[in-house]
């Protein structure tokens, strides 16, 4: 630590930013629900996060801002939730995030190899 | 942003649309319905949905919370005028023959109920794709 390198930062390189795409996979997943259980409320607005911003965003560990997209069609009950939408974000973020956990598992997967001396 | 608590705003979801399903299904049963304890025929009941922010008392003292459930806010008795229909041997005839029926439209209903249907499973399908994210995060600690 002392010369500015962190002891940690080999084995946490590459997977900080894929844990933080994990985490904005779930927290995108978690609005998509809600917008699924909230798609007969009258009133009721889409909910997303800008996915973009919130990824190369520098502040870490804080929770993402929702927005609300536009352009999409409001009910005349004022409820714009396009189930459509919603459930292409539901399996895009699933396949999304296998993705992702199976390159962190892989990256888990040659440090343990490390540790065993490339011994099975 | 734990996920578990994706979980629980499907799971809201499901029951606010079984509940509203359940309205239907009661208001089809009753569709011929002249007699009810409060006098007069059955009226149509109508649920009214809203959202709902899902807090466990852990979380959200630990964190900000995004996700918002939903929950049946009210049951709304439809007001509209019973159908009168003539039918002069009916025991609830009235002094000219007509009998109060509820004002009901069976299509109305079964879109109604088709609707609350596919809503629920969006609900369900939303909860596996979650579940499913949950155990590839379990599958990272194997």
């Amino acid at each position: 630590m002392a010369d500015g390198i962190h002891p940690s930062s080999a084995l946490t390189a590459g997977t900080d930013s894929l844990a933080r795409y994990l985490d904005l996979l779930s927290t995108q997943q978690k609005l998509v629900t809600s917008n699924l259980a909230n798609a007969d409320t009258p009133g009721y607005h889409t909910k997303d996060i800008d996915f973009q911003r919130e990824f190369m965003s520098a502040v870490r560990g804080q929770t993402p801002e929702t927005i609300e997209p536009q352009g999409l069609y409001e009910k005349p009950d004022g409820n714009n939730v396009s189930v459509d939408r919603e459930s292409r974000l539901l399996s895009e973020n699933a396949i999304r995030f296998n993705l992702a956990s199976t390159l962190v598992r892989g990256h888990l997967e040659s440090i343990r190899n490390a540790i065993h001396e490339g011994k099975a | 942003m734990s996920l578990f608590s994706a979980l629980q705003v499907s799971a809201s979801g499901m029951s606010a649309q079984r509940t509203r399903a359940e309205m239907l299904v009661e208001n089809m049963a009753n569709a011929e319905t002249t007699r009810t304890p409060e006098g007069g025929p059955y009226r149509r009941k109508d649920v009214v949905f809203s959202t709902d922010v899902q807090a466990s008392p852990f979380s959200a003292v630990f964190q900000k919370e995004l996700g918002q459930g939903v929950r049946v806010a009210d049951v709304v008795v439809d007001d509209r005028p019973p159908e009168m229909r003539y039918m002069p041997g009916h025991p609830d005839a009235d002094a000219n023959g007509y009998v109060a029926f509820p004002h009901m439209n069976p299509a109305e209903e079964m879109v109604d109920l088709l609707n609350a249907s596919r809503s629920y499973q969006s609900n369900v399908a939303a909860m596996s794709a979650v579940k499913d994210m949950l155990n590839r995060a379990i599958d990272l600690m194997r």
